[in-house]
């Protein structure tokens, strides 16, 4: 197994450690799934990540200069590790405004992602730092638990509102209950309640917008006002909210009704969804 | 014969102690460790009398406990029992229990010991060593980014990053050079700012070489500017090890424990220190403030030194144990430099 890629393009770099920052707050540990054509930050639905899933997808040429891979095998040709989030985010602090960026799977006492970070410098030569992040290397056996999730048809799909917002509402709400109901309609309504023996409190977002529907006999049937609802817990949508430090290009919400929420983002380029399951 | 503590507890009961410190540290700015038969009671009133908070911690809270108290014979032979008596500021102890999730997570054992007649308390955090997880970090820093760069031989040394930063951090500020002095691992690295408005001195103490491996220093050799090495490794990760613990520990009040002659040798130090060394060792060209660059790991501009035999720097410095009492001695002479 190989892996080298570079950055030369410092946009391209700010945003690639922009991704990583989200990720980190997203999943302590993810996978990380390099591929010929994309890379992958993945968050499968285990029992230990309370149901939350999460695919983050890049396309290389976006963002690299040089890119080379050598998977598994010529029929397996993808390399899965699986890292502590936060390790990569760190590395990439001291990438800032530099001159280039290069990655590259290594093999010190233990298989390693190597970030190599080459800073401008008074000098002739280039300060170089390295940083060596200690990985997994996953087993292919383990690779189907890997995949995109399937997006079930939504009930109601729905355009966000900022997300700031949001979190800021959110954030309020988690003192007062640990689970809260979203639900949305196809008048562009979204509504975030919370409810307690004492209290319950409704945060209404209205003129949001909605995509179009991928099939239109539902459509018909619908009744554009109806709510589609699901609970869910409330630290959950908390952690979403808190990966989004800038505002996503497009950011869709996704209701199956008492099942799950798909969040659906693009950050310029990247695209991001991130499942949350219903309270059972 | 002294009043005593000694305990030792694990991560989470260190968890559920600096919880309780916390609640505390509410009540009043002063924190009373009270050690008896019954525990170790922790103890705070405040100011106006109008709210008292005491949590007992029974022997069996820890995996240690030891105390003791001082026996006094007074003159009509009856014995007095005088407890532990010892009061702490909040403000020395609470930073200690701040992140009271990761110390769960991180630390092995925590140390506590204090006697009546040493006026300090010992907080010891041992970490867990979990290298599965940690990033190795390094840079190389190229020796024409360096103003003056003169290494006697290949060396490599271990030092606490966190000062280190701490003192870049300063020297960012002042836009003043730094210069550094280092020997072989094991003697003291020093950090020297030097210009006509401030003077600044840091030394830190390095690992000592493993007795295994052969520490004697080959014959130095001197201006070899061109010599590349790597100069400083960091071990970036969350857990620390070693040295570094040492840097935990706090003291409850300042006290001079030592002898007046360290603070002489350490004059010397500071007397024959960067203007006196830099003359010794012929010109130097003028340092020029360089662009402070935005990453942690940079330094501004650096200049490092290594002396031969006789002019070691390193030899006058005191015993490394008094690092740690260097910020309480009474500030040295400064030389006078005519500033109106």
């Amino acid at each position: 197994m190989k892996f080298r890629a570079k950055i030369v393009d410092g946009a391209c770099l700010n945003h690639f450690t922009r991704i990583s920052n989200m990720i980190a707050k997203l999943a302590k540990t993810c996978t990380l799934r390099i591929s010929p054509d994309k890379l992958n930050f993945i968050l499968c639905d285990k029992l230990a990540n309370g149901g939350v899933s999460m695919w983050c997808e890049l396309e290389q040429e976006n963002f690299f200069s040089e890119f080379q891979m050598e998977g598994l095998s010529a029929e397996n040709n993808e390399i899965y590790l699986e890292l502590t989030s936060e390790n990569l985010s760190r590395a990439l602090k001291t990438a800032h405004n530099a001159r280039a960026l290069k990655i590259k799977l290594t093999n010190k006492h233990f298989p390693c992602l190597t970030v190599s970070v080459e800073l401008f410098s008074m000098s002739s030569s280039s300060r170089i730092a390295t940083h060596d992040i200690p990985i997994k290397v996953i087993p292919r056996k383990l690779w189907k638990d890997l995949q995109e999730p399937m997006v079930p048809d939504p009930d109601v799909s729905i355009y966000l509102p900022v997300l700031k917002t949001m979190k800021s509402v959110v954030e309020k709400m988690k003192n007062i209950s640990s689970h809260l109901i979203i639900e949305a309609n196809l008048d562009g309504e979204l509504n975030l309640k919370i409810e307690t023996e004492l209290v319950r409190v409704t945060t209404h977002f209205k003129d949001l917008g909605n995509p179009p529907l991928a099939s239109e006999s539902t459509s018909q049937d619908r009744n554009p006002g109806h709510m589609a609802e699901v609970h869910i817990d409330i630290r959950k949508l908390l952690q979403f909210l808190a990966g989004q430090q800038v505002n996503p290009t497009k950011a869709l919400c996704n209701i199956v009704t008492n099942k799950m929420v798909h969040f659906d983002l693009l950050h310029e380029d990247v695209s991001l969804q991130y499942f949350i399951p219903a309270l059972s | 014969m002294a009043a005593m503590l000694k305990c030792v507890m694990s991560g989470s009961q260190a968890k559920v102690f600096g919880k309780a410190v916390q609640a505390l540290s509410r009540i009043s700015d002063q924190l009373w460790l009270d050690p008896s038969k019954k525990g170790l009671a922790l103890r705070s009133v405040n100011s106006s009398r109008s709210a008292y908070g005491c949590v007992l911690f029974s022997p069996v809270f820890f995996q240690h406990y030891q105390w003791s108290a001082l026996v006094k014979m007074n003159e009509n032979e009856h014995e007095t029992t005088l407890n532990l008596k010892c009061q702490l500021g909040m403000k020395s102890i609470l930073p200690i229990f701040r992140c009271l999730n990761s110390l769960e997570r991180n630390i092995e054992k925590c140390k506590i010991f204090t006697r009546s007649d040493k006026c300090k308390v010992v907080i010891q955090f041992f970490y867990r060593h979990d290298f599965s997880n940690a990033v190795y970090s390094e840079m190389f820093v190229g020796s024409d980014d360096f103003d003056f760069f003169q290494i006697g031989m290949d060396t490599e040394i271990t030092f606490c990053f966190k000062e280190l930063k701490g003192i870049l951090t300063f020297s960012e500020a002042t836009h003043a050079p730094i210069s550094i002095y280092f020997d072989f691992p094991g003697k003291p690295l020093a950090l020297s700012i030097d210009d006509m408005l401030v003077e600044a001195n840091f030394i830190l103490a390095t690992l000592a070489d493993e007795p295994s491996r052969a520490s004697s220093p080959q014959s130095p050799c001197l201006s070899q500017k061109r010599k590349r090495s790597d100069l400083i490794k960091k071990k970036a990760g969350k857990n620390v090890t070693g040295q570094t613990l040492e840097c935990i520990s706090r003291k409850a009040a300042p006290r001079r424990i030592y002898p007046k002659e360290t603070l002489t040798n350490i004059s010397a130090l500071e007397n024959s220190g960067s203007p006196g060394m830099k003359r010794a060792n012929g010109d130097i060209s003028e340092v020029s403030e360089s662009s402070v660059s935005n990453t942690e790991e940079v330094p501004g501009s650096l200049c490092l030194r290594k002396y031969d035999a006789e002019k070691n720097l390193m030899e006058v410095m005191p015993n490394i144990s008094v690092l740690s009492d260097i910020e309480q001695y009474p500030p040295l002479p400064r030389q006078e430099f005519g500033v109106e």
